[in-house]
């Protein structure tokens, strides 16, 4: 089978979407085919953009657009600095989109906002959809943590213990734990979030939780409140109680990365971007610089699409966009260079705050996400590389994973019409 | 400060310790052991999980190879659940010279050892992942055998008969009266109380820390300690153990588990007997050797290395290495040095562990005037689960889940079938990987002796499998934070398990396991901000 189009897109996580998305609202013919769900759906649901102060790493960053103009400064290599020129309406272009699709992103007054998670820890985020937002844990006047017997993933007590000893809350603060029942049985995030899609099992919760409610009072639940992004779960649950009700990120598979995943792709294929999941590309004719086409197997047939633009949104070694092996990796599809350095790959310490030099290598490009060599030189004319595949970043540490993701996207959609044709 | 007596200490929870411990609550000695971590978390863990058949012995170390066959046939018999009966194999490839098959066809033939040539098509055939340049095969007994289980056994069946167990207790000082040994000092490690124990022997089985132990009573014992490193496959390569047909080498043992594979092993001296840090470029050598005999190597998935120090034993000074033997050594103090009540066991192998004990205990028990005969070849370690039993537990369990909890947990199984029979969400499994239920779990953790989330790893295989413990740790977190000695700082429990698991996962840093690598600091790190945590 041959196919043809402007842009092709390779990969389904957050910045293949944003990359089609925009390409899309550009009236261009996109394509975007991937091997699998994308590691958005892994991810916390939140955009992360740049978690903690520069200097000190340890306090987190109150102002983070400001915090990533000074990064680019001090570290030109960092993704970020590929990309500034577009962030800012990177980010609203991304509000939009989930605003028009009734699924909003909230931010917290251009703030990181400080979210709980499972694990009782506090992470920094800049936007958060309005079923994790949870303004400010200073001010709450009492929290109760609610778990569902049949989730082996989720243990309020953990969540409680570890809360209190990060010193969040005000000394004073009631901080307690319930288990509830949801009809029993063993479920997966993914099933008990589609047994709560059911008012009835809803309302049994509600009578569990009511009495044990204390005036002021925000629920944590684990992030399973509704399976699709234009769920009222949690919603209904916050109003049938009367007391907000948050999410908060945990292990995958979580609901809200791939809530907002399924948003995204609803809202691509509404525009008209034709999508195949399950599609893998094996490789691609490369001749004086520019990529011709590329060749797929998807339902067991090959494919052979050629595209203007190609959009590399593989997903680094995770994705299956970078490969490695001993002392080697590279990029799977054009065998792109990944620079691995000379020092290990990855640090002694498993949480180290310095990162694993795994995490930060990708591939180099140019202002125009355009590959490079060691030179500068351009690889490949109409190939762009977004998202993790982008060298340069420590995410983990920095937090800022899905910030550069949409950030990266959008500027590879945009420029798809604008250059290299 | 507590104060403790008992006739004999044993220091040591390996295989010899343990084993020692068994022997001599079966002959009606009142013992202790002292162990300075969890058992087996030195050398009984770190090895290839090879239940030798001798054969690797048979041409340079015939006394060695005559004990592996006999002790390999008795462990059959004791612990059935403990070993699998694979088979071993002894593959020729064309660059090993072939005039050392006959030597060694005549030396396994002499130690007792069967032999059979096999019909290498045939065996390609069985074992596709086995180079087609093999030019001859022979089969042999050689077994898998479950190190932790062993272990475990030995002390349950101990503390049937009233022996007891002090884990996570160092030996700090041996105290001695009139050139006779009144004693030793223990520090916890856990908590940093001293404790003593007064007793009439103290049994040396501390494995490469053997040195150390000896030099507390003031007593030279020159243990040689050479470092092995091993790499873990996470598949089961082949279904039969696969040794190389040559002198003994690097690299040239391939053991299937259930569904994964080790390979190894290295030989390097070390000084610390604590060293076991797994090189990268020993991994990388092992591979490559590996190669040999299944070329497509590279491709499989690799999901950690290891490292163990073997306790050789040489009288007078030798340096290491593959020439020294693997025979053990009984040293009688008391004769060797003037010191009485004090013996140490040392060298040997994880298959003679039973001999080494049953000789060490002969002596020991001659000195106490003790006449009981050894029991441990006759008397199995645990009762075997009944047909009737593994049924019920292939209804709470599923029947491969069954089959996995009844071969770790023997005796116990019952209890926990019981648990999950009346509660049924204790059923539900925590560790995909191993197949590990919430109710095998709390077991581990209501042992008594389980202080860390590696000590339930150890007895559970909980974080063993393809995620490396990525989230199972985090979910037996969670089911364990009710009890005391869990309850605490979760940040530090999380993080010594993760880490542990990291340090084995470092050296073999790419493919799918760099994918996996991605993915668990990806949930840790960006997740759960665990970096940062207090």
């Amino acid at each position: 089978m041959n196919k043809y189009t402007d842009v092709l897109i390779i990969g389904a996580g957050l910045s293949g979407l944003m990359a089609a998305a925009k390409a899309a609202e550009q009236g261009k013919k996109v394509m975007l085919v991937a091997k699998g769900m994308g590691a958005v759906g892994l991810s916390s649901g939140c955009i992360d953009l740049w978690g903690y102060n520069l200097e000190d790493p340890n306090q987190v960053c109150q102002d983070p657009l400001a915090e990533i103009a000074r990064l680019c400064a001090v570290n030109p290599q960092h993704p970020y600095a590929r990309v500034r020129d577009v962030l800012e309406e990177s980010l609203l272009f991304f509000r939009r989109v989930c605003q028009e699709n009734g699924y909003p992103y909230l931010d917290h007054r251009g703030g990181n906002w400080l979210l709980p998670t499972a694990l009782g820890t506090l992470r920094p985020t800049y936007l958060a959809p309005a079923s994790m937002a949870l303004g400010d844990l200073q001010q709450v006047r009492g929290v109760l943590v609610v778990g569902f017997r049949e989730l082996k993933d989720f243990y309020p007590d953990v969540l409680a213990a570890n809360l209190k000893k990060s010193g969040v809350l005000q000394a004073n603060c009631p901080l307690n734990t319930l288990m509830v029942c949801a009809g029993g049985g063993e479920l997966t995030p993914n099933t008990l979030a589609h047994r709560l899609e059911n008012p009835v099992v809803v309302d049994r919760i509600v009578d569990q939780i009511k009495p044990h409610l204390l005036p002021g009072a925000v629920l944590l639940l684990p992030p399973v409140l509704g399976e699709r992004w234009d769920s009222q779960v949690a919603k209904n649950l916050a109003e049938k109680l009367g007391h907000p009700v948050y999410e908060v990120a945990n292990i995958p598979p979580a609901l809200p990365g791939q809530r907002l995943q399924q948003m995204l792709l609803h809202h691509v294929k509404g525009r008209g971007v034709e999508v195949v999941i399950g599609c893998t590309v094996n490789g691609a004719r490369v001749a004086d610089k520019r990529c011709t086409e590329v060749l797929a197997t998807g339902a067991g047939k090959p494919i052979k699409i050629s595209a203007k633009t190609v959009i590399l949104a593989t997903g680094s070694f995770l994705g299956g966009g970078l490969e490695s092996k001993p002392g080697k990796a590279w990029e799977s599809i054009f065998r792109l260079p990944v620079e691995t350095g000379h020092e290990k790959w990855s640090a002694r310490d498993f949480l180290s705050m310095a990162g694993h030099l795994f995490n930060q290598m990708g591939i180099k490009v140019n202002e125009h996400l355009r590959p490079v060599d060691k030179t500068g030189e351009v690889i490949i004319e109409n190939v762009m590389v977004t998202g993790a595949n982008l060298a340069g970043c420590n995410h983990p540490i920095e937090k800022c994973g899905n910030g550069v993701a949409v950030a990266s996207g959008y500027k590879a959609g945009k420029l798809a019409g604008e250059v290299g044709e | 400060m507590e104060t403790d007596k008992a006739q004999v200490v044993v220091i040591g929870g390996g295989a010899t310790g343990t084993g020692i411990l068994r022997d001599l609550a079966l002959r009606g000695i009142p013992a202790i052991l002292v162990e300075q971590g969890d058992l087996a978390h030195g050398t009984s863990s770190r090895f290839h999980g090879l239940l030798h058949s001798g054969a690797r012995y048979a041409v340079k170390d015939k006394e060695a190879a005559r004990e592996c066959i006999e002790e390999n046939m008795i462990l059959r018999r004791i612990a059935p659940n403990c070993v699998e009966l694979t088979g071993g194999l002894f593959v020729q490839l064309p660059e090993d010279d072939p005039q050392y098959a006959d030597q060694w066809i005549t030396a396994c033939t002499e130690a007792g050892i069967s032999c059979a040539e096999a019909d290498v098509q045939e065996l390609i055939k069985k074992n596709p992942v086995l180079s087609p340049n093999v030019t001859r095969a022979f089969k042999v007994p050689d077994c898998a055998v479950d190190g932790f289980r062993i272990l475990w056994g030995n002390v349950n069946s101990a503390r049937r008969y009233g022996a007891r167990v002090l884990t996570y207790h160092r030996v700090s000082a041996i105290h001695q009266s009139n050139g006779r040994v009144t004693g030793v000092e223990l520090i916890n490690q856990l908590n940093g109380q001293k404790r003593s124990i007064e007793c009439e022997m103290v049994i040396n089985a501390a494995g490469p820390w053997g040195g150390e132990v000896a030099a507390m009573a003031g007593l030279e014992v020159n243990v040689i300690k050479d470092k092995g490193t091993l790499v873990a496959y996470n598949h089961r390569l082949m279904n039969m153990v696969v040794n190389r047909l040559r002198p003994p080498g690097d690299g040239d043992i391939f053991v299937p588990h259930g569904t994964i594979t080790i390979l190894g092993t290295t030989s390097t001296t070390v000084d610390d007997p604590g060293c076991t840090k797994p090189g990268r470029d020993e991994v990388l050598a092992l591979i490559k050797i590996g190669q040999e005999m299944v070329p497509e190597l590279e491709s499989y998935r690799l999901i950690r290395a290891f490292a163990g120090v073997r306790p050789l034993y040489q009288a007078g000074n030798a340096t290491g290495g593959r020439s020294v033997t693997r025979n053990f050594a009984l040293l009688d103090h008391q004769q060797r040095d003037g010191l009485a009540g004090m013996v140490s066991i040392v060298g040997g192998k994880f298959t003679t562990f039973r001999l080494m004990a049953e000789k060490t205990v002969d002596l020991v028990a001659g000195k106490l005037g003790v006449n009981a005969p050894c029991r441990t070849a006759r008397e199995p370690l645990m009762a075997p689960v009944s047909e009737e039993l593994l049924e019920r537990g292939k209804r709470v369990f599923g029947v491969p889940g069954a089959r996995k909890a009844a071969e770790r947990l023997g005796d116990s199984f019952a209890q926990v079938v019981e648990q999950v029979e009346k509660n049924p969400d204790k059923g539900r499994i925590l560790c995909e990987c191993e197949v590990v239920s919430l109710a095998e779990i709390e077991h581990a953790a209501h042992s008594g002796d389980s202080f860390t989330l590696g000590d339930i790893r150890r007895k559970t295989r909980m974080g063993m499998g393809t995620c490396q413990g990525t989230f199972c740790s985090y979910r037996t977190l969670g089911a364990l934070s009710g009890y005391p000695q869990f309850a605490g700082n979760h940040r530090e429990y999380l993080t010594k398990f993760l880490q542990k698991r990291w340090k084995g996962m470092r050296p073999v840093l790419w493919g799918q396991q760099l994918r996996e690598a991605q993915l668990s600091t990806g949930i840790y790190c960006t997740l759960f901000a665990m970096e940062r945590m207090r």
